[in-house]
Formats: C-alpha cells, structure tokens, sequence
C-alpha cells in the first residue's frame, strides 16, 4: 500500500486480525452472506482445486517410480506418495492454489468496493462492513481451505493409484490398505489442522489488503497482488511453524 | 441482501458434508487400526531393551497385527515394561505363557512385538498379565559375534601362515621325506631280525634234543644234571637270552608300527635335525647288533657240537673240559 | 424502534425556501486533519428543516470530509455536529445506526452494489435497517422508489448495465428508500454529462418537494449549484466563508467570493 515498513504493515494486520476477534464472534451474525461466501470460497474453487490434486498425486507417483524401482521399492509407492500427499502436498499445494483465487479475488473486491465507496455506503445502510464483508470471508476461507484440502487429498491419492495402474497392478483395496498400514493421527490431524491456519491467513491478508486500499484503481489492483504474494508466503511460513510445533508435541 | 438461489445451499452443503465425512472416516479406520474406540485388553510385558520401540507401534500373533502399544515407561535401569492394547478379540488366542519379543517390521521397518506361543497348556491371557519374554537376537548382537569370529578366524589364518612358513624353511624335514636310504636299511634290518629269529629257532632245537638226551639219563647230559652249579648257570644264560631276543621283538614291532602310522613321537622327531642322523645310526647299529648276535649263535652251536665230540672221545678229561666249556658259555 | 413514521406518512412539504423554523443540523467549530493538511478549521453551518443548502468549494478543499463527518464516516477532530437533535460523536453504534436511517447519502462515485441487483441493492439498506421488523410492502417501496427516480423497469438490472445518469439515480432511490429526514448528496453531477447532470439537479429539487427532505448538497458545479441551492455556503480554507442565497453571493464584491461565480 503506503511505503510502510514490513513491521508496520504486520502490525497493522495483526491489529486487523485482532479486530476479527474482537467483532466476529458478536452480534449479529451475518449468517446468508458467511453461507454464500462458503458456497463462493469453497464449492466454486473445487473444480481448480481437484485438478490440481489430481495432477499432483499422478505426478508424483510417475516421477517417484523410476527412483523407488532402483531400489526395488515400487511396493511402497502407495506408502510413500500417501504420507506425502496427506502430510505436505496436499495441504501446501491447495493452500497455494486458495491464495492465487481466493486471496486475489478477496483483495480485488474489497478494494474496489473500497474505492467505489461501497464499504462506506454499507456503513451508513446500517451494516457493520467489518462483520458484513470480512468476518463472512476469514470465516470462510478458514473454514472452506480444510475441506477443499481433505477432497484434494482423496482426489490426488485416486490419481496416484491412476499412476500406478499405468505401468503396473495394484488392486484399490491394496492400495489404500498400503496407506492406511503406515497412517497415524500423527499424520492426519496436523495436517488438517494447519489448513484452518493457512485459510485464515488467505482470508485475514486478502481482506486486510482489499479493506484498506486507497489509491483509486491502481490499489484495487495492488491489492489483489499483494494479497496473493503475502498470503502465500505466510502460507509457508505457518507450514515451517507447523513442522516445529507438531515435532515438538512429538507427532512426527 | 441477495437471493441466493436455494440449489448453492444444496450443492454447499453437499461440498462439506463430502469432505467432512472423508475426514471422519479416516479418522474412524485409523482410530479402529490403533484401537482407540474399540474395547481393548491391557498387558504388560518387561524387556531389557526395547531397541526404540514406540508408543502406538503394533503388536503382532503369529505375524497378525492384534493391538498396538499403549504405554512405555522404565521401570529401573535395566527394565522396561510396556503395557499393550490386545484386540478382545484374540483372547482366547493369547495364552499366560506367551512369550513377547522385540522385532522389526522388514530389514529397516517399524519395531514390533511378536507374540510367540508357547508348547504346552495355558489359560488364556487376562488384562494386566505380564507376559515372559525373550530376548531377541538383535542385529547389533549378530554383528558383535560375527566380530569375535572374525578376529578368531584372523588368528588361526596368521598360525596357518607361520607352520607353513616353517615347513618351508625346515630342511631336515625335506631331507627324512627325501632319505631314499632309510627305507632300505629299515628293510635291510627287518631282513637281519628274520636270519637272527632263524637261528633261534635252530638253537632252541638243539636244547629240545640235549634235553632228550637228558631224559633218557646217560651221557655227558646225565652228568650235567647231577653238577648243580652248572645247570644254575646254564639257566641264566638262557634267561639272558630269552629277555634279549623279547626286548629285540618289542622293539622291532614299536618301529613298525611308527613307521606305518606316521604318528606319536615320529612327528616331533621330523623337526629335529640330529634325529635323522641318530636315526641312521641307530638303524646301522641295529643291523650290525643282529649280525654280532647271529655269529655269537653260531659260534654257540658250534660250541654244543664240539662239547658233544669231546664228551665222546674224551671220557676222561670230562670234568675239565665241561668247565671249560660251561665257562665259555658264561663268558657269553 | 424510533424508525417508523418516515415509511408510512410522509410529512407534507414545506414551503420550497421558506423562512427556517427548526434547525435539524448543526456543524459547529468542526476541524479535521489528515496529518499536516488542515481540511477542516473551525467550520460552522446550520441547515433549518426543508431547505436545500448547497457547500461550495474547490476540489481538494474538504468537502467530502464534511460530509462524511456529518454521517459519523469520519471523527472530527474537534467541535460538535448535532443531527436531528441528536450529537454524532456520543452515539454508540446502534443509535448511530437509528441515525442513519433517517439520513440518506448519496455518495459520489454512486456506491452500488457490483455483486447485487438493482432491486437486491435497494433492499439492502430497507433490510438492514429494519432488521428487527422487516417490512412487509417491500415491493411497493422498490417500485415507489424507482419510479420517484424515472427508472421503473431497471429493477432486474445489475449496476454495471446502467448509464452514469442511471446508476445516479439508482443510487439516489436506493438513499430514498428509507424516507430520509436529511439527504446528503456528495457532489451529485460530477462526473455526468451537462444534460444529464441538469436532470439530476431537478431530480434532486422535485425530492425536496415532494418529500420535504432536508439537503446538503456538496458540489463545484455552479449550475447545479443555482439550480437546488435555496442557501450557499462557501467553504474556503477550511471555513465557511460565507452564506447566502445564490444571488446574494453572487453579487458580492468580494473577490474570493467573486471567483467562484465568474
């Protein structure tokens, strides 16, 4: 936005992600506009979501084999692409994805209805544009990125299986049965929980870009830019943190 | 506010409920795989070393996966005990006499707990049992005898080389193996011994016949046995004999023997060198012993008949020349 | 809920430009400053019920800033603005909110909704501010509403169909919806070709007839300004200047009044 220093720039999205806290969970809940931004957020980015997955999981098992076959170790493919898929791929893949679409698309309308003073007309139409506006979107993202992430997964473990029928048998019951054998909650549940993490953050960066852009259009596109480029970077930066914390909670 | 048309709740609804039924589902199959929810059975079981067994790795009856690990905790420094989750299922299985050991899933996999049944009857395992264990031969183990065999096996190469070394190096081996001259003086003394044992048996005829005589109580014979001190030294000339010729036979059956079998002292003697030498000696004094002892018989034979003659013609001299005699024989 | 009557009897209208009788706004000694720019300086101005008053002023010169303080858009760094007896800075958030549904705004760059019909946009402040007791004739009010700004058959429309002049006066039905006591037009024709501009201007004129409405109109434009204005205010530096009729001002020889009618 401004020439603003990265500290103050954080500082002031932690202020607006405190502000979250504060006016999310109060009335009054702006429950069709959180549904319709569920159906926007989620079930619309399903379609880029599963071809990415799905491409993902083939690509992996087709670029794995030849290695895994040196060593006579293609029975593990299952295994291997299964722990990767659920542990890192599929998480930080979709969350990728999420930020390009969903992060830029937050920016670009908030900080055009900014521009265009629709936030302000909200304002004095008697709605919080705050809880209107933001609360629906974080909540959203927040909540939308884990589930888009679960189907990623299972459609990116399909296209695996895909792969490795192309040169080579595998029943599906053994297939998943390879997975399930070296699967622990360990696995699972960090995986899914830092999804909510990473869609948090895509919503809290796109809104806080978008609501405060200021420069006419030339902001509406700034912010849709620095929506992505943020988000996804703190997307990476909450996966090294959950890497740490789930080694230190002794989940790996 | 909008119309939101009522099919985007549906399809909404449907996106969420797909994704949070996988994740339940998943949750639910790896829940039932580490037997958080369904009923289990605790048992315990104290091992040494537990080679980085884990919380929640599996149990396995005759290599089934039948409960995971529930609780690690060492009891004093040299034992661990871990408490494990059994599927109710495989109770009637699991018998009070099972043995659990320590093993690994493949070459490089998980560590696991075998359970191993035990020969003979048992009731079937309750919660808080605590089983018997084994300890497993753990690669470390393997690898700390292969060890020690290695170094044995360096030392006995190393003796190896130094005997070979030292047969290489020993001449007078290669001289006794080489010696083309002591076979035939061996069977030249062999051939002495049959001449030597012949005139034996001639000389032992002439006593059989003197005897005869002897019985039938006339001549110079008849007089020798009423001269006691004749016939006392008559008898341990004899004697004399019979010992020598023994000792002789012994002799020659122990080198024989040594001869044949290669074995007992013949070996130690290879590495001497003097041996060898003494060894021919021996062998010619042998052979040149049995000559002397074979002309000494003949020359006693001739002694016998000469005696005979002289009793026969000399009728009168007898008592001197029987004293003669008798002390020629003795000085033999 | 204080909000009914607006919806169900509207007040007869005043004489067009009559004497005041009751002052419903009041800015007094407001300042506002963005940093080193002194927008607003010990600015004072009072409207009396029925009248159109127009803030003239340069571009650049605060005069949004006046009006989104006036709306509780802004915080005023000093002074006290009284709207409808009612003192912006104390109110909390729900009688602020009871406030602004008795003052409409129409802002600038028109603020419609992309995302939203025109019909969806017009209900949206109808909704939102009566929540609590959702009207019942909501279609009679789009109807009425849109057919008060001539465009009767737009409701299915999206914004991004509409002219400039059209989506003006979307904006202005959607701000007539609810019956304001005030109306605030931030600058009304800017933007807008000279024949459509004279269109709003008489637009913003048969409002105050027909519905009595207070307004304060922010503009540059000196024909609109002649055309709605019964007062004008000139803001200068920061200041109201001076006030007057139109052609009180516009007979002034006072040069930095002279300027802005020349």
């Amino acid at each position: 936005m401004f020439e603003n220093s990265l500290l103050d720039e954080t500082g002031a999205t932690a202020q607006f992600a405190g502000r979250f806290f504060r006016e999310g969970f109060r009335p009054r809940y702006e429950v069709a506009e959180f549904l319709h931004q569920c159906y926007v957020v989620g079930y619309q980015s399903l379609p880029m979501v599963g071809i990415t997955g799905f491409i993902m999981g083939m690509v992996l098992t087709l670029q794995s084999r030849p290695t895994m076959a040196q060593f006579g170790a293609e029975s593990w493919i299952p295994t291997m692409v299964g722990l990767t898929i659920i542990r890192e791929m599929g998480p930080i893949i979709t969350g990728l994805i999420f930020a390009g679409k969903i992060g830029s698309s937050i920016g670009a309308e908030l900080g055009s209805m900014r521009v265009t003073e629709q936030i302000d007309a909200m304002e004095v139409s008697g709605t919080n544009p705050f809880k209107y506006l933001v609360v629906t979107r974080v909540l959203a993202t927040t909540l939308m990125l884990p589930v888009l992430t679960i189907l990623a997964d299972v459609i990116g473990l399909y296209a695996s299986y895909l792969g490795i029928n192309l040169k080579g048998v595998t029943t599906l019951a053994l297939f998943v049965n390879n997975i399930f054998s070296s699967l622990t909650f360990g696995d699972v549940l960090p995986a899914v929980i830092k999804t909510f993490f990473f869609g948090f953050a895509v919503g809290i960066i796109g809104c806080y870009k978008g609501y405060h852009s200021n420069k006419g259009t030339e902001g509406v596109g700034q912010a849709a830019n620095s929506a992505v480029v943020v988000s996804s970077l703190l997307i990476f930066v909450l996966d090294l943190l959950a890497v740490q914390i789930t080694g230190l909670l002794g989940f790996n | 506010m909008p119309q939101r048309a009522a099919s985007n709740h549906v399809r909404l609804g449907l996106f969420v409920l797909v994704g949070v039924a996988i994740l339940l589902v998943t949750l639910f199959l790896l829940g039932r795989q580490q037997n958080l929810f369904s009923r289990s059975l605790v048992v315990q079981a104290d091992f040494r070393s537990v080679s980085g067994l884990l919380t929640g790795n599996n149990v396995r009856l005759g290599g089934i996966p039948v409960g995971t690990v529930r609780k690690i905790q060492i009891l004093n420094d040299t034992t661990v005990r871990v408490a494990m989750n059994l599927n109710r299922d495989v109770q009637p299985f699991v018998r009070k006499n099972a043995v659990a050991t320590i093993g690994t899933d493949g070459l490089v996999g998980n560590t696991i707990i075998n359970l191993v049944a035990s020969p003979g009857p048992a009731p079937a395992v309750q919660a808080g049992d605590v089983l018997r264990t084994k300890v497993p031969v753990g690669i470390e183990a393997i690898l700390g005898t292969l060890d020690i065999s290695n170094r044995n096996l360096v030392g006995i190469t190393h003796n190896l080389r130094e005997i070979t070394g030292k047969l290489n190096g020993s001449t007078s081996v290669w001289q006794l193996l080489n010696d083309e001259q002591l076979p035939i003086n061996v069977r030249h003394s062999l051939r002495n011994v049959e001449t030597a044992t012949a005139h034996l048996d001639a000389a032992s005829r002439d006593v059989l016949a003197l005897t005869r005589g002897v019985r039938r109580g006339k001549g110079p014979a008849g007089y020798l046995f009423t001269d006691t001190a004749f016939g006392g030294r008559l008898g341990h000339a004899a004697r004399q004999l019979a010992g020598t010729s023994d000792t002789l036979a012994a002799t020659i059956g122990t080198l024989k023997q040594q001869l044949r079998t290669e074995a007992g002292p013949l070996n130690t003697l290879l590495v001497d060198t003097a041996f060898g030498r003494n060894m021919r000696q021996t062998m010619q004094n042998v052979n040149e012993g049995t000559r002397g002892f074979s002309q000494n018989m003949e020359a006693l034979k001739h002694n016998f008949l000469l005696r005979g003659y002289f009793r026969r013609q000399q009728k009168k001299q007898a008592r001197a020349a029987l004293e003669q005699g008798g002390d020629s024989s003795a000085a033999r | 809920m204080s909000l009914t009557p607006p919806i169900i009897a509207p007040q007869a209208a005043p004489p067009a430009a009559g004497p005041a009788t009751e002052v419903v706004l009041a800015v007094e000694h407001v300042s506002k400053s963005f940093g080193e720019n002194h927008v607003l300086q010990d600015f004072s101005l009072a409207l009396h019920k029925g009248e159109n008053v127009v803030v003239l002023g340069k571009s650049g010169s605060g005069k949004s800033v006046l009006v989104k303080c006036i709306i509780g858009l802004l915080p005023p760094d000093a002074g006290t603005i009284t709207v409808l007896g009612l003192d912006v800075a104390t109110l909390d958030h729900e009688a602020m909110d009871r406030l602004r549904a008795r003052v409409g705004f129409l802002f600038q760059s028109n603020a419609l909704y992309d995302s939203m019909t025109v019909r969806e946009n017009l209900l949206f402040p109808l909704r939102r501010h009566w929540l609590d007791h959702p009207p019942t004739q909501e279609d009679e009010l789009v109807t009425q509403a849109l057919e008060d700004v001539g465009l009767g058959h737009t409701a299915a429309m999206m914004p991004a169909e509409l002219s400039g002049g059209m989506r003006k006066r979307i904006a202005l039905a959607r701000t007539l919806i609810l019956r304001p006591d005030i109306i605030l037009y931030d600058e009304p024709t800017t933007g807008l070709d000279p024949v459509t501009a004279r269109e709003i201007d008489h637009l913003i004129r048969e409002v105050q007839q027909k519905y009595g409405t207070t307004a304060l109109i922010i503009s540059h434009d000196m024909n609109c300004v002649r055309l709605t204005a019964d007062r004008v205010a000139l803001l200068v530096d920061g200041r109201c200047y001076a006030v007057g009729t139109y052609a009180e001002l516009q007979s002034r020889d006072d040069p930095r009044v002279h300027e802005f009618f020349a």
